[in-house]
This record gives C-alpha cells, structure tokens and sequence, in this order.
C-alpha cells in the first residue's frame, strides 16, 4: 500500500536540487575522511600491498562519522512534522479525510526522515569501496546498515511522539533531543551511580540500561565486527564488551535493536492515538466504548 | 441528512455546546448563525469528526458518527474558517494529494480536478502554487478540496469570511451550484442578509444551544407574531418605560438610547391609545413606529452575544 501523505513529500523534496547537492557534498566529506584515515595509516609509499587493517580503521571511521549524524540529524528532521502542520494550520485538512491516524504518523516519519534515509542509503558505495580493499565482509555491512535504519526509524519515531505531544515545533525538538541525550549519556550516568552504590564499581557484564543506549549499541557492533581489537570500553564500568565471565547469549547490538523496534512501536502507537481527534489520550483507547458524559449546565 | 442530538463539549468548566439539537433533511442548505464564541466551529469540528464530544449522539445519512467514524469521513467535506496550504504544492497537485488519500483512480483523477477547478473558478491557476494564490482564491481551492471524494454533506465554516463583495457573490454562486447538484449544506456565517437569501432554513445558535430554528419566515412568524414598535423618545425615557409597562399587551420592552421597542399583541386601536397616553403624560415622544420585521433584529433579539455570557 501506498503512503499518500508519504508520496506527496517525496514528490515535493526531490524536486528541488537542494537534496542532491546535500548528498553529494556528505558523500564527498564521507570519500574525503576516507582517504584521510587510510592516508595516516599508510604512510609506507612504497608498499606494494594493501592492508586490510588500513581499510577496516577508514571503515571504523566513515561509521561512526555517519552514525553521529543520524543521531543529530533525524531529531532535527522529525520533531517538526505534526507540530509543523499544526502551526500551518494544515493537520485539521489531513484529519478529517478518512485517513487512518497510524497512517498519517507512518507517512509524517518516513517522509521526514526521507532525507536522513537517502544520506544512508547513497553511502553505502561508499562502503562498498572500502569493503573492495578486503577486511570487512559484505554481512557486517549489511549488519551496520541494519542498525543505522533501525537507529534512525527510533530516533525518528521519538520525534514524531514529542511532536504530536507538544504544539511547537521547537518545544519538540528540544525534548527529543533531551531525551536522546538521557539515552546515550544520561544512561551511563546512572549506571555509574548504580554501579558505585551497589557493586562498588565491581560490575562484571552489560548494564541492562545500555540496550537502549544507542552509543553502546554502535559500540557493541563495531566491537564484535572486529574483536575488540581496537580496545574495549572497560573504562565504562557496566559497558563491558570483552569480559569472558560477563555477558554471554545474544550481542548486546542485536537486543539494541529489538529495544529500538520497541520503542519505536510504543512511539508510532501513542502519537496515533493522541493524533485521533476521537481518542485524544490512551487511557480512552484502554476504555474501549467511550461512554458519554451528559451533565447539563444550568442556565 | 445530518442529525444531531443533545452534543455537548466541554471546555473546562465552560460549555461552548450545551445541549444542541438539530436536524437538517438532504438537500438543503442550512444556515447556522450566532455571534461570536457561540459554538458555531466547535459543533462543525465535532461533526467533521476533529473534535470529541462530552455526550451526545450525531447520525449522517442516518449512519452513527461516532461508531462508524471513517465511514462518516467520506460523506462529509469539511472546510473550516482558518486554515494553511502547503507552500511547495501547487493548484492541481494539491487536489491530487487529497485525491490520492480517497483513492481516486489517475484516470478518473484528472477528469475530478479539472472540474472542480471549473466549478470553483480556479482552472486558470492550475499550475500556480497554492501559496501564491489570494485568500479568496485559497478560500475556493479549500471548497475544491473538500468536494474531492464527492461527499454528500459540507460543512463550511464561514466560507465567505474575509472576501470581498464581489468574491462573496461569487462564493454563493458556487453554493447554489452545489445545492443543485444535490448536496446537503451546514454552513456559518456572520452576514445575516447573505445567508437569508440562500438558504433554505437557518438556526440561530447562542450560548451553545439552538435558539431557534426555521425557514427564515417561520423564524419571522415565531419572533413576530406580535407587532414591534419603535418609540424615539428625546427625554424622559424612564417614565415613558414605566407608562409602556401599564398595557398588559405591551411586552418584550427594551431599551436603547432614547430607544424603545416593544411588542404590541394588539390592533391599532390599542397602538393609538398608548401613544395618546404617552403624549398626554409629556412624554417627548420623537417617532412610534411599527417595524418590520428582519432578520438583523431577529437575531439582535434571541441572542445575547459574547458580553453577557
Ligand atoms: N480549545 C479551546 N479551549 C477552550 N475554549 C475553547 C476552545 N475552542 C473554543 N473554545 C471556546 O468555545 C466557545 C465556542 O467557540 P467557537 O469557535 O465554536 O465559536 P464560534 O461560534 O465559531 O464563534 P465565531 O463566530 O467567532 O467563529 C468560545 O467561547 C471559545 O472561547
Ligand atoms: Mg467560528
């Protein structure tokens, strides 16, 4: 099925170059920060060969320059969407028609982020060129693209819950961002507190908190692509990636991204229920049959 | 058509529906007038299904709105007083958003857009974007948009608010074209002589509530089934009150500026001994006469405006 409120952005953003000049200025600053890595770790010029290890710290490089950037951009992006429509005093002209609430929240994200979704997606030559110089196969490509969409649709889905809960736009923005900075820094602070009070800084194995840290997430990935062999994170005390008696079963960014979809379905779920002009709160959702209230005043 | 039964909505405390009733058969336009703040927005918003009630029940095409809200979406085009319009969209390719959220088909797209373009007037625009049009233009495209899915009610709220005299003859052409096309009209207004010209009945809402409802001579009969009569006074407007207040077919005084006006349930026998009787007592009476009735006093009469509440 088909977006309306989706196709119609789309039509509108790629029509101007704007989109395709942002994009081709990332890809150069990508290429660029590329070649310079491998440049610092390549100074032998007479080296015949090429070293994996050269391609594997552009690829460390290039990803998590990228990752930064889903992270600043998509709040930027999304936080806007229902609070600016409300501002131009558009969003009464889309709920009234028979569209579906969730399709509207679904089509309002995917059409925000569509910029944030093409810098992704138009990098990933990128990344098959270092990919060609050997080191990193194509699965953990496939696996770092895996979570930067997932990352992204949370990130986004974030925005798009504080911009249905909040009028402006810049009052979301400012919360969706609060709470992005809660997950990746705020998170690690209260694991430090915890950890101090009640382990005394001796924690073995993965706070639980940090599977919705999407710093730690990242981390993990890279850490478990290439074995830590950059070092580990043991200066975070509960971040721990290489501790053979902490934690074991499933990585640490693979239950990252199950926390992710879960939070982006909590997100997506309550904007379209305070979205419905019939069922402003969740509470009414949970009540089912609304029940009219008729208490006449008198006049 | 549309009927609605004992709404409320509640603000807060404030009530701005407090118990509305109101039934409109297919195929008229029904005027519904008040003053400002009594309600008119806020039972189309309900009714468009933008806003939740507090209790009450509504049924359009005798279908629940309530239980059935997406299925009553498609009957209704609603238009309200304020709105925005995509700035990066333009004339055609807006209706064709609103389209492709009905589902209309591209062939039969095409054929939809062009015509309600025509109808609307806007046909030379098509290609314009939607920001750079005039607001009587915008109010139009806003009309088009509304009509895209072919509903079978239109709730406008005060379409014609902000136009000038001529876009305001213009904008009442359009409606009558609507009406014969068969559709069934709720729509508000200010302007009262506009609205008794096209409609087929109106409803006077204040406070909330419907005051009273009608064609506009029923509404005429209701109000007036007794004479007014306009007493000019230059003084001694008090005792000329007090005089009035001594007939017990004289009722409904009030009194302005050197102004009374007062219902007389009586023939000109009885008219001529009031006035005798003020002139006797030294009342300085300037002018006595009867009024006819309009709708302006009409609504002056039965509501109370945004001051009193
Ligand atoms: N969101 C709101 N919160 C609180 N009060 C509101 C809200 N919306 C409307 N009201 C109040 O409800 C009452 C009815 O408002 P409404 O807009 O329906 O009036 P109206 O008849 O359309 O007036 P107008 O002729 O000025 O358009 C007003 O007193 C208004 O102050
Ligand atoms: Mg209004």
């Amino acid at each position: 099925m088909i977006n309306p409120v989706l196709m119609k952005e789309i039509k509108v953003k790629m029509r101007s170059w704007k989109a395709a000049g942002i994009i081709g200025l990332y890809l150069l600053i990508l290429a660029a920060v590329a070649w310079f890595i491998t440049y610092l770790n390549n100074n032998d010029m007479y080296s015949a060969t090429i070293n994996p290890q050269f391609s594997i710290g552009a690829y460390t490089g290039i990803a998590v320059i990228q990752f930064i950037l889903i992270l600043f951009i998509v709040p930027a992006l999304t936080a806007g969407a229902i609070a600016g429509e409300r501002e131009r005093q558009t969003l009464d002209l889309i709920l009234c028609t028979k569209l579906k609430p969730r399709t509207i929240i679904v089509g309002k994200l995917l059409a925000s982020m569509s910029h944030a979704i093409l810098l992704i997606v138009a990098s990933i030559p990128m990344f098959s060129i270092v990919f060609l110089y050997g080191g990193i196969s194509v699965l953990e490509i496939a696996q770092l693209f895996g979570f930067y969409m997932i990352t992204a649709i949370m990130a986004g889905s974030v925005g798009i819950f504080f911009s249905t809960y909040v009028k402006k736009t810049i009052a979301a923005t400012v919360l969706t961002y609060a709470l992005g900075i809660f997950m990746c820094f705020g998170t690690l602070f209260i694991a430090a507190v915890y950890i101090r009070v009640f382990y005394n800084y001796d924690y073995q194995g993965y706070f639980p908190l940090f599977f919705a840290n999407p710093l730690a997430g990242f981390s993990s990935l890279l850490m478990d692509q290439f074995g830590g062999q950059y070092g580990g994170l043991n200066f975070i005390p509960g971040l721990n990636f290489t501790n053979p008696y902490g934690y074991k079963g499933t990585d640490p960014w693979l239950i990252n991204i199950y926390v992710d979809l879960g939070i982006t379905v909590v997100m997506l779920f309550l904007a379209s229920i305070k979205i419905n002009p019939i069922k402003r709160n969740i509470f009414s959702f949970l009540k089912r049959k609304r029940k009219a209230e008729i208490i006449p005043k008198p006049n | 058509m549309l009927e609605i039964k004992n709404l409320y909505k509640r603000y807060g405390k404030f009530y701005a529906v407090n118990g509305l009733n109101l039934a409109i058969p297919e195929g008229e336009i029904f005027g519904f007038v008040g003053p400002n703040g009594a309600g008119k927005s806020t039972t189309m918003k309900i009714v468009s299904g933008l806003l939740a009630p507090n209790g009450g029940e509504i049924y359009v095409d005798g279908v629940d709105a309530f239980k059935h809200n997406r299925q009553i979406k498609e009957k209704i085009g609603y238009m309200p007083d304020f709105f925005g319009v995509y700035d990066d969209l333009k004339v055609d390719e807006y209706l064709d958003f609103y389209a492709s959220i009905y589902k209309i088909k591209d062939k039969d797209r095409k054929k939809i857009i062009s015509d309600l373009l025509e109808l609307v007037d806007l046909g030379h625009k098509r290609d314009s974007y939607v920001d750079n049009l005039s607001r009587g233009m915008k109010q139009r495209l806003c009309l088009a948009r509304s009509l895209i899915h072919n509903p079978k009610l239109l709730i406008l709220d005060e379409p014609a608010s902000g136009l000038d005299p001529r876009a305001r003859v213009e904008m009442k052409a359009i409606l009558r074209n609507l009406k014969d096309m068969g559709k069934t009209i709720l729509i508000s207004s200010h302007i009262l002589s506009e609205l008794a010209e096209m409609c087929t009945s109106i409803g006077i809402i204040d406070s909330g509530k419907i005051v009273i409802s009608g064609t506009v001579s029923e509404i005429m009969q209701q109000i007036y089934s007794k004479k007014v009569v306009k007493i000019k006074v230059s003084d001694k407007l008090d005792d000329a009150v007090l005089i009035l207040k001594e007939f017990p077919f004289v009722d409904k005084i009030t009194v302005g500026e050197n102004i009374i006006q007062a219902g007389f349930d009586a023939g000109d026998e009885e008219m001529s001994r009031v006035l005798a009787a003020l002139v006797g007592r030294s009342i300085p009476v300037v002018t006595f006469a009867q009024m006819d009735g309009n709708l302006e006093d009409v609504f002056m009469k039965v509501t109370k405006g945004e001051e009193q509440q």
